[in-house]
This record gives structure tokens, C-alpha cells and sequence, in this order.
């Protein structure tokens, strides 16, 4: 709110009126205020924090807070020092006394043109509100810094009567303070049931039920909960919520949302949480896993975390403006998963009501920023073996080939037509091959990547990379030998390009894919014109167009040379100068790569040759080398260059065109390697600079800015972080007193269905009070100090009496705390869509147990992904991977699995810190006609039909009840499910699968008990 | 004074959902001693002109240049660059900035007492000039489909925002009990934009666009399983709920009465959705007035299907038409689009007047950007005759609802490039459907991650001229 009208005008004090009249008006406006006069040293205190911070946020900070862009009459109402500075004989809070300060005065003048918060579109403060801040300034206005803001301290455990665990003390103080009893523990039926399906995210099985509910040990539920928590599946219930935070998904989102391979980082966080890697490792290989000294493989691929980012491939998108998104994206969800708090905000300017700056917000973008976004093969034996075989077998048939057409049949009996065509082809080749030498450029320049000359002379070009690309290399002049004929540009491959180059395309066009559309050389301003190209090979992605070599010289730009399919491999274009080239002068060449995508050349290099006229060969640069010399001198023959020479003729050769085709079948079959996205910290000297962004907006880059955490967190001993890994480890260390809270709140809030902190991923000062401050201390202190075992976290919850009670609710009870807050009733809440298909399928006994690999196609109708641009097809997956648990359903991002779309699940587009849990009819109509639920409750029927005769209704009926819904049926529920089994028009085993379906339908199925 | 709603709220109102009845913001100021009710007929925060919206989306972007801003100096430009002071700074798509001018492919001239200047190929649209209030200044921030389609649809470029059905529903909620208060109707090929552009985004999930699939169940598991007759699912029903009501009993937890109401919501719409379906009640003139074909999907069909949700008080349909990204031969692909739109659009409109829903039926048409003036042309992708994407400038047009009709807003300059006269942004339009549903964009918000969210961002005017008073 604007709080002094006009930012230009100097703060003044009000028109002093009389004080009597004053109160008069006011009385008239808000005629409960005591008259005139302090407020009684007996009124209750009044709580900083609590009652006076939220009003003075939502009301007064927007223009009088932290933001100096937006500062009015400058004037600040967040920090005591400004709000009590002398502005000459009066202040905006004076202590003690309300009627002195001018911000009591201001909002409640009846002056419209001075009143606060101006008129023009703000709330005014309820007079509670007015009453509450002039309270607290007669109470001395007593600022303190927000609670989320101060690292936390151990609390000393309360001794509160007939608590079983520190967490209850916590809990039965503030019940008990409020005047309310705890609930009784849930039944036994009803707790078994509710810690599987929190554990294990899947229900008991009667038997298991039973067995829980007949041990009368007071140590059965510890040792339940112990041997749950060692189960597998606990990892598949407990990823879903980090991966939900992660914004996992199987595509790239946007537009064409195609497919990328990221599961090996969904594998890496369900070892990581089956293994309990404490938190702080956790988090440092999923941010920083790269630049850990000695870092392993599975290290790399936990930077997935931050690759889950999604990626525009629209033809036509400015590239750099969605890494930019992207990166908006990692800066928000670090801030939400490990701060707590909506550091987004300050994406456009500086936070209304937290102590981020604009600034601060490019400072962490910075330490993020300096990294490279490529693809890391998964190490994977079995693939590695394989490949090794076709390899080798392929390598073996050459051989066959070589012995028994070329070298068997090379005297004089057994000569063939084979024999003949080889012996033209050494010939031919060896008549193409040129003297090239290597030129080494001067100088380099391109529109935005960093191009480094290597040791074979080649130029490798990183970083980021525009939609029209020009390189202009300058070369030393070259004057002392014969003039130069010809020119050779090689393409070739690096493992640091996508897909392994030789183009740096990474979206729309093939990975490493490049588009060459002109090729330029001038010796000054002079032009030398080429003429005659060639290339070894030509294909271009996305569109019609050709590739031939001479388009390079057509003056056209839009078309050119690409070697498109043909990634991870060297290719050559070679063209011949009109008139004999001799630059006495530097020369340049310069290279327009121009299409609707970012498709640079990644790795190239040029050389010149004199001579005849000169194509482009079939064979790599060493080669044609190896084969100049032994034009020279044909005693010189290397016998690795008649091997070369030998084996592509074979791959050549129209008459060998039968006897290859057993190879290249069994090259169709070569398993490609699995390339996970990972984080790749550049190296020094190509650093990328970050700038503030004004209003946050990608065409307004503005100064630079140095990586650095938020200047409000920058205290404490030891230097600031200054990059990724360095951040990392920050974010969970001491210095950082927010992120053990968040944590320990999210295990609450996904056990209780409510956190401590209300507003999920967001701590800071517009947040919800916490409804227990100590406890939600006393549990990040002791997650710290225990090693940050998440297990060990969950296990102390789910040990309370808290946790355990029934969640019957009691009118009483919701009269006084009618969201339950402080938890005299058990949690009760829908299950999320993940769990609820999951629990049906194990109730099914379809459920298949295998654990990680690649994402898997459940059974849905073929309209839902076919909405989708480009009209995909969603092939359901056969035998058990169509029963995998829900975590491994392919995440397409712009067609969500339907069945766990319509209760909420995510979409992968943002960092989720809190699932909804809507009520819907499209959520009835799933549960009740989805085929993939039909099939689940005909298994239901079949399996109970093989253990109980179908005959015994009442115990079918109860058979399939338990199943679902664990606890015995109560005698009128068998009776109601019969009477219904009864009235169906239906054959026996429809009737008990429509029995299944209806039951699957319960509420009970679907909430935890 | 209006009637104390609270005597009116049933338990079932409640827990409305699937955005049925009064929206949360409503039902909030309702719950509100202290405030005034306002219902979706006297509006949230003013009297309301419209009662709910049909967006005719047309997705790839139509060119203005060639259906309603006629531009004769491009064609005595053709075939010359563009001056360098134009197309300074231009980011395009495809093209670069300087290719040639590309004349406006098709014959216009002035219709209907308001002389509003249309396109050949769209004759009937021109037919129904004087209903129309078009505005030639639109201007969008977005020069590619994805982030400019979610931009219209959702106010923000990044997928992740409640749409503007969504918006509507959150905000007052829809007067349909059977179906859902926000329908998604899709023909041609794919969508950019994709389901992000009727997401909830971080609204309650029931407050979704409904897609309705175009071939068989119009909802995604509306018709019963087979052998699954409807008895037997009034039977089941049955059954669950009276379960769920006895479970209700022993627990006391709202969110079954909530989950009874729903399946009992499920059920209707199971019920109504036939009859919604059935076009046997639409005479052969209706029909032919259309172009639609009962049981073939089009866009055609589409226009009728609005009309029917419309009347069914549905509060948002949004009819997406794919398939007008001419990046190559834009004179070719024009005439196929007009003549699968043209007619529906105006039939559309014509039905609604004279069954006096147009009144309070506010329907928008348009895209999410213009064209170029320049052509477009590549050898690699073999395209010629096209035009790239233009955010600069293109054509909405608006009516009913309260629309001010008969009139054309903005101006561009000779080459079509920029507004150069009333320039309205995307976020002003969406300010104008709110505000015609007795919405003022800058009050309807939501909290999420630590601020208040609108559907304008902090941007957006009511476009005074097309607003009656």
C-alpha cells in the first residue's frame, strides 16, 4: 500500500488538528477504539510475529517494504530504524505512543487523500487491524526478525501429562492449552491399514492385517513400522512427493513435448531413499554431483534433479530465451525445495515481503548458471556386453568377407569380378586423395559460442548457441609454397556435443545435428569464389530440402549442407578455388549457420590443397593422409590402410551389396546406450555472465551480477558461496536456517496431510504461522543432529500418538479447531492418484514388483494422448510392466496419465511442494468406468472366486470388502453388498466383478483411515 | 437489497464442484457476514453483461493481412524489403527480417451499415459485419504458437496457469449441474498450446477445462463399461452411496458428503450427456445454417455444440480450430480454413441472437498472433507464398454480451505492421471478457507461491470502446 501519498513529496505530518478532534472523527470512523489515550498497560501483549508482521506485509510493505524500486515516500515500515527515524519532529512510529505516529494518523484520517492504504483498488485495515498496530506501538513497537529467518535451537521437550513421545508433548501442550482432548487411538484395522499406505503406499493384505491386529505386544506396531520402512517399496511411495518437487517427467513439455530419457535419475532418488543417504548428500549430488572431487557416475546423474526443466523445441523459438525459463525455473524450485521460500518473487523485482533483492535473486541465479547442459551415458554392463558382441561378430563377418572375396581370390585362378572392382576402387581412391594441410586460424569470432583451437587444429565450439550462428575465422597469410586449389571443411564428432556433434543442435533439429548455409573466404575485402563442391555425405532434418554440397555457394541462405543421421561421425565438404588461391594478406573464412533452430557446426576444421581438382572423399582426414603417401611410394603401404581401404569397400561396393546385409541387420540391432540428462559445470575461463534481468524479462538484461546467496542469509563465518557446489553444501549447513524446517515439514505434511507451516514451500513472512513453532524447531534440530536420516524421521512421526489417533471427527473438537490444527483427531485424506491405483492393484493382486527402469504404459484410452500436438500414440504395455507401480508411469507432460490426472497429479510443468485434493464427478467416473479399473476388479472377483466358493456370498462379499478396504465389513454392509450382488441382471462372475467395482468406488478405498 | 443468500445455501452448494454452481470466491463473500452476496448474474464485483464466454480459438494464427486488414500498400511494395526502420529489433520465427512485402492475397471491401472491410473469402462473417465490434490493434508479446496460445488462453507464456474458463469458474462458478462449467471443443490437427491452455493450473483441480473428445463419449468415461446397463449403474450407485452415507455417519468427515455429492454429479452428467449428444432436436435449416453434419467431427459441429452447452449454462466453451499456421502458401491454406469457418462462426452467432442468447453470450474469434506483410519462403523446408508470425499486430473481433457491436477498433499503419491506434494487448482482452462477467481482473486472485496471481498478470485495460454502458 501506498502509505504517504506521492513518493516525490517528502514525508510531512498531518494537518495537526486538535487533539480531540481527532478522536472525535475517529470515533465516528471506528467507534470501538478506546478514547483517546494509550491503551492500558494490562491489554495482552501483543505478538510481533504473529498479530502485527502479517498486517503490516499484506497492507503496508508492498510500498513501504523491502523493495527500493517501489519505495513511496521513503519511507520503510519493515525495519525499525526507518520507521522510527526522526523526520523532524515527528515520526511514522513513534514508541508508545499511537497518537504520535504518523502511521495511526494516517489510517484513520478521514481525509480520502491522505488516508493509508490509498483508495484506488487497496483494502482498507479493519479496525481489529488499526487496533492491533496501535497496541503494539504503545506497547513499544517491538520489531523482531521473522521467526523462519532465525536458524533454530533445540527446544527443551515440554513435561506434558501422558505424552508418549517428545512430539506429543509438543502437541498434547498446545491441545491441552486450547481446551482439547486427543481423540482415542484408531482401531487396529484402521491403523494397520493407514501406516502401509503412508510406508509403503500400497495396503495390507488381510492376512497381513490380521496378523498385526491378533500380536497383542506393545512392540508390534514399532516392529511393523521398522519392517516397513526396510521394504522396498517405501522407496516407491517416497519418491513420488520428491519427484513431484523435482518435476519429474518423461517429455520435454511445451509445444511438441517429445520424449527425453531422464528415468535413470528417477532410479538414482529410489536407491538414494531406499538406502536413506542422508539428506545433506542428498541434496549436494542432486545440485552439484558433477563438481564433487572424485564424483562418480551415479553422482552425475543425480544433477538430473535440475534437468527436469523443460525444454521448448517450437520451430522458431529464440533458444536462449527458454534456457533463460529454464533457469527462472531452477532458481524458484532451489528457493521452494530448500529455502521455503518464493524467492520467484524477486525474479521481476525486489520481494514485496521478504528480504530477497532483485539483485539477490540474479546473485543465486548466477551460482547455478555456469553450467553446461549435456546428455552422460549410463554405465550399463549388460549393454556394454552387447554391444562389445555385435561388435566383434560384425567385425568377424568383415573378415570372412575380406578373406574369402579379396584376399582368397586375389591370384590369378581365383580373381573375380569382385577382385577387379576393388583393385579400380584403391586405384580411384588413391587418385581422390589430396595433400591438405591443416590451417590454423588467428583469430576467431561467432555470434555467442566460445570457439577453442585443439591440437589437431580442429576448433571446438561450446556453450550456448543462437538460431543464425556466424563464424569468422582469420587466418595468417600463406605465401611461401605453390597456390592453394582447394578448400576442405571436415565436420567432425566430440563426445562434449549432443549426440556426440558434430553440430550443436539441441531441440527441433536431430541432436548434434548442424546446417551449413553459406561459406564465405576473402583475403581482405577481396571475395575468392569457389566453384565444383562436393561432400561425402548429405541429409538434412525437418523438411524437404537438400543437402547438397553446393549450397553452401549458392548464395541462398536458405539452404545448406548438414549431415544429418549420420551423428558421432566425421564428414567432409570440399570445394576448389575459381582462380588459384595465395593470400598474401590474412585471410577469413566465415560460416552462416541459419535455420528455424539453433545448428551450428560443433567441431570442424579447415584445410588447403594444391593440385587437381579435389572431392570429397569416402575416408577420415588420417586416412586420405596415409593414402597421399602412398601415392608416393606404393612400398610404403601401411598395412592398417589396406585393412581401411579393404572393409570400406565392402560397406561400398554395389557387388557386395548381398553379402553385407547379415551386417547391417545385425548393426540394426547395436542397443543404443541409455544418455541420461545431467549438469556439466563449465570449466574456468567460460564462465557464462549473468546480468539482473529488469522486470524480469529476458530482452531487458541489465548490469552483471555476481553469484552470491541472498544477502539476508550471508552471515555467519566463511566465505559466500560463489558456485554450484559450493551453494550446495550451504543450502545444508548451519548457515541456512531454513532447510532442515522444510524438510521435517514436508515428512509432516505428507503424514498428516497439513504441514506445521500451512502454506507448503513457502516459510517466509506472508507464510502462516506455524501451528507449532517449537516442534517443528525441536524436529529440524534433531533431524540435523541425527545424521538427516529421512527414515529415522519419518519413524519418530508415525511413533506418535498423534499420528495413531482415530481420525473420527468429533463436532466438539471442529467447533474450537475446525481445520484441526493442532491434531486431536488422526489425519484423514484422499489419497493421491498414485496411491489410490496402486493400492487397488495390490488389492488385485496384479500388482508387479519390480523396481526401476524405464518409464512403463499402463492401459488408457487411446483419445488422451492423442489430444496431444502431433496426435502420439500411447502403446500400452503387455505382462507385468502394464501392473508397475504408479511411479513409473510415463510422465507425458502435455497429456498426463488420465487416471492420475484427474485426482491431482502433476504435470511436471513446476516444482510441486503440495498436491491438491480435489473432489470431483470426473474422479467418479474414472473409479467407476476406466477399463484399467475393470480389469483390477475382475482379477479382485477371480481371485476371490479361487479361494472362497462363489456360492458363500456373505463370505465373497466380505472377502473382496477386506481387500480393498482391510477391515472386516460390519453384518449390514455383507448384507447391503449382497442384496446388490442379488439384484444384478448378470451372470455369476460379472455379478462379483460388479461387486469389486462398486466397492472400489468407496470412499474408504481411497483416504487413508 | 438482495434476498439473504445463506437462507438459499443447501449443504450441497457447499460443496459444489466441478465448478457447479456459485464459485469459491463467490460462496466466500456470500459466507462473509459482513459483505454483500453477488451471484453470477449480478457479477462479483459489478452487474455482469454476459453469463458465460464462447472463445472461437483459432489456433496458428489466421492473417489479418488477409481477412481484415486490408493493406493496398503492400501491393505496391511486393517484392521489396521492408524499410530497415520498421524491422529493426524484430525477432521472427522462421524468417529473416528484410525478406520481401507480400501482397494481401484476396479482394476486400466494406459490409453492413458499419462498412466494416472484410476479405472475399469470408463472406458470411461479412454478412453478419454489423454484429461484430472488430479490432484490428491486438497485439501479443509471443512470436511463437506454444508460448503465444498460453498467453491468450492463460494470461502467462509458461504452462502452468489457470486458463480463462478456469478463471471463471473459480470465480463464479457455473450454472450447469450436469456438466462441467468449463468445455474444451477441439477440431483440425494439433494444438501448440496443448491441455496446458485449459489446465486449472494452481486453482483447485475440479476447476479444469473439460476436453470433449470429438468422436464417441464426448467425456472421458461418461458411458457405462459394456454389459454395464444403465440400471446396473443406478444399482451401483446405489450401493456406494449407501455405504459412503453409513461410513459418513461413523466418521463425520464433510469430504464424503462431498464425494456423495459427486458420484450423484457423475451419474447426471452420465444421464444428460445422450441427450447432449442427440442432435435429433435440431431442424434441417439449423444444421444446414451450420454446415454440420451430425456424428462427423468439425468444426461446424463444434459451433452447434457451443450453442447447445451454452444453453445448457455452461459458463466457458472454448472451440479451438487448428491449422492456420501458413507458413507456405498462406492464399491456399486461407481458403481451406474459411471455408471450414467461415459459415459456423456467423451461424453460430446468428443462432444465438434469434434464440436471444447472444445477449448475455459473449463470443470472442481470433488467434494468437498476426502475420507478416513479408513473405515467407525456404528451400530447406520447402515453403513459398507463406507468411511468418507477426505479434506486432492482428484481428479479434467480440460480440454479444454486451458487446458494442457495428463498429471497428484500432488502426495499423500502411504496412500493417504496428497498431498505430487503439493498440489493445491480449491481457486487455482477457481484462474485457472478466469485466463482462461482472469480474474486474485486478480483484479476482489467487495466492500461490507467496503472492496473488491474476489472469492479467499486472497488466490488462478494459477496452473502453467495445464495453457498453
Amino acid at each position: 500500500m501506498l502509505l504517504f501519498a506521492e513518493s516525490s513529496r517528502p514525508l510531512r505530518p498531518l494537518y495537526r488538528r486538535p487533539a480531540n478532534f481527532v478522536c472525535i472523527a475517529l470515533a465516528c470512523i471506528v467507534g470501538w477504539l478506546p478514547a483517546c489515550g494509550a491503551f492500558a498497560e494490562g491489554d495482552p501483549a501483543v505478538d510481533y510475529q504473529r498479530e502485527v508482521r502479517p498486517i503490516l506485509a499484506g497492507k503496508c510493505f508492498t510500498c513501504h517494504g523491502p523493495d527500493d524500486a517501489a519505495r513511496e515516500a521513503d519511507l520503510r515500515l519493515d525495519e525499525a530504524t526507518d520507521a522510527m527515524h526522526d523526520r523532524g519532529g515527528y515520526q511514522a512510529i513513534k514508541p508508545g505512543d499511537h497518537r504520535e505516529s504518523e502511521v495511526w494518523q494516517r489510517l484513520v484520517t478521514d481525509d480520502a487523500d491522505l488516508r493509508m492504504p490509498p483508495a484506488d483498488g487497496h483494502e482498507p485495515l479493519s479496525p481489529a487491524q488499526i487496533e492491533t498496530l496501535a497496541r503494539w506501538i504503545d506497547q513499544g513497537a517491538k520489531y523482531e526478525t521473522h521467526w523462519a529467518f532465525v536458524p533454530p535451537s533445540k527446544p527443551p521437550v515440554p513435561t506434558t501429562p501422558n505424552a508418549a513421545t517428545p512430539i506429543d508433548a509438543f502437541v498434547n501442550r498446545a491441545m491441552i492449552e486450547a481446551g482439547l482432548q486427543p481423540s482415542p487411538p484408531a482401531d487396529p484395522y484402521g491403523i494397520v491399514r493407514r501406516i502401509y499406505l503412508d510406508l509403503i503406499g500400497i495396503p495390507p493384505t488381510p492376512e497381513e492385517a490380521d496378523t498385526f491386529v491378533a500380536d497383542s505386544s506393545p512392540l508390534g506396531y514399532s516392529r511393523l513400522v521398522d519392517s516397513l520402512i526396510a521394504r522396498p517399496e517405501y522407496a516407491e511411495r517416497w519418491a513420488r512427493p520428491w519427484l513431484d518437487l523435482a518435476r519429474y517427467a518423461d517429455t520435454n513439455g511445451y509445444e511438441k513435448d517429445r520424449p527425453r530419457t531422464i528415468w535413470p535419475y528417477r532410479d538414482w532418488v529410489l536407491n538414494a531413499i531406499a538406502s536413506d543417504m542422508p539428506f545433506d548428500q542428498f541434496t549436494i549430488r542432486q545440485l552439484a554431483g558433477d563438481m564433487i572431487p572424485g564424483g562418480t557416475d551415479e553422482d552425475r546423474i543425480a544433477t538430473g534433479f535440475h534437468r527436469n526443466t523443460m525444454l521448448n523445441e517450437e520451430g522458431g523459438i529464440d533458444p536462449q530465451e527458454y534456457r533463460f525459463h529454464a533457469m527462472v525455473d531452477r532458481v524458484g524450485t532451489t528457493g521452494t525445495v530448500w529455502m521455503g521460500l518464493t524467492v520467484g518473487c524477486a525474479q521481476c523485482h525486489t520481494h514485496k515481503y521478504d528480504p530477497i533483492t532483485h539483485t539477490d535473486y540474479y546473485a543465486m541465479f548466477a551460482l547455478l548458471n555456469a553450467a553446461d547442459e549435456p546428455e552422460h551415458e549410463v554405465a550399463d554392463p549388460e549393454v556394454a556386453a552387447r554391444r562389445e558382441a555385435i561388435t566383434a561378430e560384425i567385425r568377424q563377418r568383415e573378415d570372412r568377407l575380406i578373406q574369402e572375396h579379396l584376399i582368397s581370390a586375389s591370384d590369378a585362378e581365383t580373381r573375380s569380378d569382385i577382385t577387379t572392382a576393388f583393385e579400380e576402387f584403391v586405384a580411384a581412391t588413391g587418385a581422390e586423395a589430396r595433400d591438405w594441410q591443416v590451417m590454423v586460424p588467428a583469430s576467431m569470432e561467432s555470434t555467442m559460442p566460445t570457439l577453442t583451437v585443439q591440437d589437431d587444429g580442429s576448433i571446438l565450439a561450446s556453450g550456448d548457441v543462437t538460431k543464425r550462428e556466424v563464424y569468422r575465422l582469420t587466418f595468417p597469410p600463406q605465401q611461401d609454397g605453390t597456390p592453394f586449389t582447394a578448400i576442405r571443411l571436415e565436420a567432425l564428432p566430440d563426445e562434449s556435443l549432443p549426440a556426440g556433434g558434430p553440430g550443436m543442435a539441441f531441440y527441433e533439429g536431430r541432436r548434434g545435428d548442424f546446417f551449413l548455409s553459406k561459406l564465405t573466404i576473402h583475403i581482405g575485402d577481396h571475395a575468392s569464389k569457389l566453384e565444383k563442391p562436393s561432400a561425402s555425405y548429405g541429409k538434412i532434418s525437418i523438411g524437404s530440402g537438400s543437402a547438397d554440397a553446393g549450397n553452401v555457394i549458392d548464395g541462398e541462405g536458405s539452404t545448406g549442407w548438414s549431415t544429418s543421421g549420420a551423428e558421432g561421425e566425421a564428414n567432409r565438404w570440399v570445394a576448389n578455388f575459381e582462380k588459384p588461391f595465395s593470400p598474401d594478406s590474412p585471410w577469413t573464412v566465415e560460416m552462416v549457420f541459419e535455420r528455424h533452430f539453433a545448428a551450428a557446426l560443433g567441431r570442424f576444421r579447415i584445410s588447403l590443397a594444391s593440385g587437381d581438382e579435389a572431392t570429397a572423399v569416402a575416408f577420415d582426414a588420417a586416412t586420405e593422409a596415409e593414402l597421399v603417401k602412398w601415392q608416393g611410394d606404393p612400398s610404403l603401404i601401411d598395412p592398417s590402410l589396406i585393412d581401411a581401404l579393404r572393409r570400406r569397400f565392402i560397406h561400398e561396393s554395389d557387388l557386395m551389396k548381398e553379402h553385407r546385409k547379415a551386417i547391417a541387420s545385425l548393426r540394426a540391432k547395436m542397443p543404443q546406450p541409455v544418455r541420461t540428462l545431467v549438469m556439466r559445470e563449465r570449466p574456468t575461463g567460460n564462465e557464462r555472465v549473468t546480468h539482473r534481468y529488469h522486470r524480469g524479462e529476458y530482452l531487458q538484461p541489465r548490469e552483471e551480477v555476481a553469484p552470491a546467496v541472498p544477502a539476508v542469509f550471508a552471515i555467519g563465518d566463511g566465505p559466500t558461496p560463489t558456485n554450484r557446489y559450493q551453494f550446495a553444501k550451504w543450502l545444508v549447513s548451519d548457515s541456512n536456517p531454513m532447510f532442515a524446517r522444510v524438510t521435517v515439514d514436508r515428512a509432516w505434511r505428507d503424514l498428516f496431510g497439513r504441514g506445521i507451516v500451512h502454506t507448503a514451500g513457502d516459510y517466509g513472512t506472508q507464510s502462516e504461522p506455524p501451528s507449532h513453532q517449537e516442534l517443528l524447531d525441536y524436529l529440524a534440530t534433531r533431524f540435523v543432529s541425527e545424521g538427516m536420516s529421512i527414515k529415522r524421521l519419518h519413524r519418530e512421526i508415525v511413533m506418535s500418538d498423534a499420528y495413531r489417533r482415530s481420525s473420527h471427527r468429533r463436532p466438539e473438537v471442529l467447533a474450537v479447531d475446525p481445520v484441526n490444527k493442532l491434531l486431536a483427531i488422526g489425519p484423514r485424506r484422499r489419497l493421491e492418484g498414485e496411491r489410490i491405483r496402486d493400492a487397488i492393484l495390490s488389492s488385485s493382486g496384479l500388482l508387479a514388483h519390480r523396481m526401476g527402469g524405464p518409464s512403463v504404459f499402463p492401459p488408457q484410452p487411446t483419445g488422451v494422448t492423442a489430444r496431444a500436438y502431433g496426435n502420439v500414440k500411447w502403446n500400452d504395455s503387455r505382462g507385468a510392466d502394464r501392473y508397475r507401480r504408479s511411479v513409473y508411469t510415463y510422465a507425458k507432460r502435455t497429456a498426463p496419465f488420465a487416471a492420475l490426472g484427474v485426482f491431482d497429479g502433476p504435470t511436471g510443468e513446476t516444482c510441486l511442494p503440495r498436491r491438491d485434493t480435489s473432489n470431483s464427478p470426473l474422479q467418479a467416473l474414472t473409479l467407476m468406468n476406466d477399463a484399467m479399473f475393470l480389469e483390477m476388479a475382475q482379477a479382485i472377483a477371480d481371485d476371490v472366486a479361487r479361494q472362497i466358493d462363489p456360492h458363500d456370498q456373505h463370505a465373497t462379499a466380505a472377502a473382496i470388502f477386506r481387500r480393498l478396504i482391510t477391515r472386516p465389513p460390519t453384518q449390514s454392509e455383507v448384507t447391503a453388498i449382497v442384496d446388490f450382488h442379488q439384484s444384478l441382471d448378470a451372470d455369476d462372475v460379472s455379478r462379483w466383478m460388479l461387486v469389486a467395482r462398486a466397492l472400489m468406488n468407496l470412499d474408504e478405498v481411497i483416504t487413508t483411515p | 437489497m438482495i434476498p439473504d443468500p445463506l437462507s438459499h445455501l443447501t449443504r450441497r452448494q457447499l460443496f459444489s464442484s466441478c465448478g457447479i454452481g456459485v464459485g469459491k470466491i463467490a460462496l466466500a463473500s456470500m459466507l462473509a457476514a459482513d459483505q454483500s452476496y453477488a451471484s453470477s448474474t449480478t457479477g462479483l464485483h459489478h452487474v455482469a453483461k454476459a453469463k458465460r464466454v464462447i472463445f472461437l480459438f483459432m489456433a496458428g494464427a489466421p492473417s489479418q493481412l488477409d481477412l481484415f486488414d486490408y493493406k493496398p500498400k503492400l501491393v505496391e511494395l511486393e517484392g521489396q524489403p521492408i524499410p530497415p526502420s520498421v524491422i529493426a529489433g524484430q525477432r521472427y520465427a522462421f524468417i529473416q527480417p528484410d525478406a520481401a512485402v507480400l501482397s494481401p492475397r484476396f479482394k476486400f471491401s466494406r459490409h453492413g451499415e458499419s462498412g466494416a472491410e472484410i476479405s472475399e473469402i469470408l463472406p458470411h462473417t461479412a454478412a453478419i459485419a454489423d454484429d461484430l465490434a472488430i479490432i484490428r490493434s491486438v497485439h501479443t508479446d509471443q512470436f511463437n504458437h506454444a508460448p503465444a496460445q498460453l498467453l491468450v488462453n492463460t494470461g502467462s507464456p509458461i504452462p502452468g496457469r489457470p486458463a480463462i474458463g478456469s478463471w471463471l469458474t473459480y470465480g463464479i462458478g457455473s450454472e450447469a449441474n450436469d456438466l462441467p462449467g468449463f468445455v474444451v471443443l477441439t477440431s483440425g490437427g494439433s494444438l501448440s498450446g496443448g491441455a496446458a491452455m485449459w489446465s486449472a493450473g494452481f486453482l483447485p483441480g475440479e476447476h479444469q477445462g473439460v476436453p470433449f473428445r470429438s468422436e464417441g463419449d464426448p467425456i472421458l468415461h461418461v458411458a457405462n463399461p459394456p454389459g454395464v446397463s444403465q440400471q446396473t449403474q443406478r444399482q451401483t450407485l446405489d450401493l456406494i452411496q449407501q455405504l459412503n452415507q453409513d461410513r459418513l455417519s461413523v466418521v463425520g468427515d464433510p469430504e464424503i458428503a462431498t464425494r456423495i455429492e459427486a458420484y450423484e454429479m457423475a451419474y447426471r452428467m452420465q444421464s444428460r450427456t445422450p441427450e447432449l449428444m442427440d442432435y435429433a432436436g435440431e431442424d434441417a435449416a439449423t444444421l444446414e445454417m451450420y454446415g454440420a453434419e451430425p456424428g462427423k467431427p468439425s468444426f461446424a459441429n463444434n459451433c452447434l455444440m457451443a450453442r447447445r452447452l451454452a444453453e445448457r449454462g455452461v459458463r466457458f466453451i472454448q472451440v479451438y480450430q487448428a491449422d492456420w499456421d501458413h507458413h507456405s502458401n498462406v492464399e491456399g491454406g486461407l481458403k481451406k480454413q474459411c471455408k471450414l469457418t467461415d459459415q459456423a462462426c456467423a451461424a453460430l452467432i446468428k443462432d444465438l441472437k434469434r434464440r436471444g442468447l447472444l445477449e448475455d453470450t459473449l463470443v470472442i474469434w481470433g488467434g494468437e498472433f498476426g502475420r507478416t506483410p513479408m513473405v515467407e519462403a525456404s528451400a530447406a523446408l520447402g515453403r513459398s507464398g507463406g507468411r511468418d508470425h507477426h505479434p506486432q499486430a492482428f484481428t479479434m473481433w467480440m460480440t454479444g454480451g454486451g458487446i458494442r457491436t457495428g463498429q471497428t477498433i484500432g488502426k495499423t499503419d500502411e504496412l500493417g505492421f504496428h497498431p498505430i491506434e487503439s493498440p489493445v494487448h491480449v491481457h486487455d482482452i482477457q481484462a474485457t471478457i472478466l469485466h463482462q462477467l461482472g469480474i474486474d481482473h485486478e480483484r479476482l486472485t489467487f495466492n500461490y507461491a507467496g503472492r496473488p496471481f491474476r489472469l492479467t498478470d499486472i497488466h490488462g485495460n478494459v477496452i473502453a470502446s467495445v464495453v457498453d454502458r
